[in-house]
Order: structure tokens, then C-alpha cells, then sequence
């Protein structure tokens, strides 16, 4: 039972591995391979320092932890309360400047998921990037 | 003999549930396979170069096992790669919960989305507990035949 288990699972990759090589060919030029977002979707803390004020900072942390600290002159916009918190930060927002959007750390997701609402959601022309590290390592470099 | 029909029936029927409910997911998987790309980042278990191309591949693997379910054919082998498969997500989600990571399983792609983890969980056991049912049943079909 085993053994017939076993050849009968194998079949069952090599079956799905056809129509999945199939389906990586037809999306190759839409996927990033290599990384979760493209070097033109983020940026470091030095360069997006750099942008003065051609940069607008968007926190995309919880409430409690913007409330406690965050960068200077960044506007709260988290999903959370996307909805109440959406219309403060288009009261500040420009199209010429740049937005640089931070969570927490490298491994948090709010800050893409942040950056991709505003591409997608709120159509914003801006050029919109996910800081490199986030609030962890912003802080480092302000040591 | 009524009642060994009878068992026979609502066995099938669990086949038809699962299997269903694994080509669904396989589905809204494939769909839109970014998605499930970042869904599977999302577990900071395996870096994305690996995650992404799991990710062309595993609905496949659910939409070909949930067949196999269904049609019968190759069914041992379905039902294996289905324990592992759910063995597998099962342990991440818990691992990636005690790390604190606030995660979307992904499991019926956008439409899960909103599912609390608990409700992830419970379903999930639910699947799992199904296909550990589904052993038993298999098990006892083969033993009763020889």
C-alpha cells in the first residue's frame, strides 16, 4: 500500500509540474523572481534621507506604536483605519514629492501592502516606495 | 450489507467535499499566483525565490490531488501528498503564530483574506481530520475486500 501510495504521489508531481512550468512561462515578465519587490519599489534610509523635503513619510504602523514615536513629520496612514486616516493624509499630500512609506521592521508587510493600496486604491502618481528596513532601521542610522 | 453501502456513500461524499474544496483552492490560487507568492513569503519560512516558484507549483499539486480525490484515480497517492500538504501548513501556521507574525493563510487565495486565525485553524483541522478519516476509510475498504 505503501509503495503504490508513493508511485502514485509521484505521478501526481510530475502532473502538476507541467500546466505550473506552463503557467511560470506565460507570467515570466510579470513576476519578480528574486525578490518580494523590485529594487525601483523601495528605497534605503540614506537616499530617501537625502530627498529632504521632495519626501513625504507615510507610517504605516499600528496607532499605540506611531503614537509613541515615529519620524519626524510622517503622517499616520495604516489599514487598519484606512478609511478615517486616508483623507488626513491626502490634506498633506503633493504630487511632486516622493512617498516614502515604513513599518516596523524588514519582515512586517504593512508598509507594501500600504504603498500598493496607494498605487492601486488611490491612483496616486507619486513615485511611492517601501523604506528598507523600516522604523527599526531608521532608528539605527539616528543612533 | 445495507450499512456497508450506506458507509460507502457518506465516504464518497467526504471524497466529493474535500477534493472540491482542495480544486476551489487550487483555483483561486492560480489565478492569481503573486498573490499566493506573498502569502507564502508572509511565513518567513523560506526565502522568496523558493516561495514564488512554490507558488506556480502547489495549486497544481491541490488541483491534481483534489481530482484524484474526486475521480478516484490515483487515489492513495492524492491522499498522501494532501496529509503532508496540510501536516505542513498546519505546523507553519502555528509556528508562524508563536513568532507573532499577523498572517493571511492564503489558503482560498483574496477570498480567506479576512478570515480570523482561529477560523483558519479550525478549518484547517477540519481538512486535515477529514483526510485522516478518509485513511481509515480506505483502510477498512481494503481490509474487507481481502
Amino acid at each position: 500500500m505503501i509503495a503504490r501510495a508513493l508511485r502514485q504521489a509521484a505521478l501526481l508531481v510530475v502532473l502538476a509540474f507541467l500546466p505550473a512550468i506552463g503557467e511560470a512561462v506565460y507570467f515570466r515578465g510579470k513576476v519578480p523572481w528574486q525578490s518580494r519587490l523590485t529594487s525601483g519599489q523601495t528605497v534605503d534610509v540614506d537616499l530617501a534621507r537625502s530627498w529632504g523635503e521632495n519626501a513625504m513619510w507615510v507610517d504605516a504602523r499600528p496607532d499605540n506604536e506611531f503614537a509613541a514615536d515615529h519620524i519626524p513629520n510622517a503622517i499616520l496612514l495604516n489599514e487598519d483605519r484606512w478609511n478615517d486616516l486616508l483623507p488626513q493624509f491626502l490634506a498633506h499630500w503633493s504630487p511632486e514629492k516622493k512617498i516614502v512609506v515604513y513599518c516596523s521592521a524588514a519582515s512586517c508587510n504593512l508598509a507594501e501592502e500600504v504603498a500598493r493600496r496607494l498605487r492601486d486604491e488611490a491612483k496616486l502618481p507619486n513615485d511611492i516606495r517601501v523604506l528598507q528596513g523600516g522604523w527599526e532601521e531608521w532608528q539605527k542610522k539616528n543612533k | 450489507m445495507a450499512e456497508e453501502k450506506q458507509m460507502k456513500i457518506a465516504w464518497r461524499i467526504v471524497d466529493l467535499i474535500v477534493g472540491g474544496l482542495f480544486i476551489y483552492a487550487g483555483v483561486l490560487k492560480v489565478i492569481d499566483p503573486i498573490q499566493f507568492a506573498r502569502d507564502i513569503d508572509n511565513y518567513k519560512i523560506l526565502p522568496w525565490s523558493i516561495g514564488v516558484r512554490l507558488a506556480f507549483f502547489l495549486p497544481w499539486l491541490e488541483i491534481f490531488c483534489g481530482l484524484a480525490l474526486i475521480l478516484r484515480r490515483l487515489y492513495l497517492g492524492g491522499l498522501s501528498i494532501l496529509s503532508i500538504l496540510m501536516g505542513v501548513f498546519l505546523a507553519a501556521s502555528l509556528i508562524a503564530k508563536a513568532r507573532g507574525l499577523d498572517i493571511s493563510c492564503g489558503c482560498f487565495g483574496r477570498v480567506s483574506k479576512n478570515f480570523s486565525f482561529a477560523w483558519h485553524l479550525t478549518l484547517d483541522f477540519a481538512i486535515f481530520a477529514a483526510i485522516i478519516a478518509l485513511w481509515f476509510a480506505q483502510k477498512n475498504e481494503r481490509g474487507t475486500r481481502h
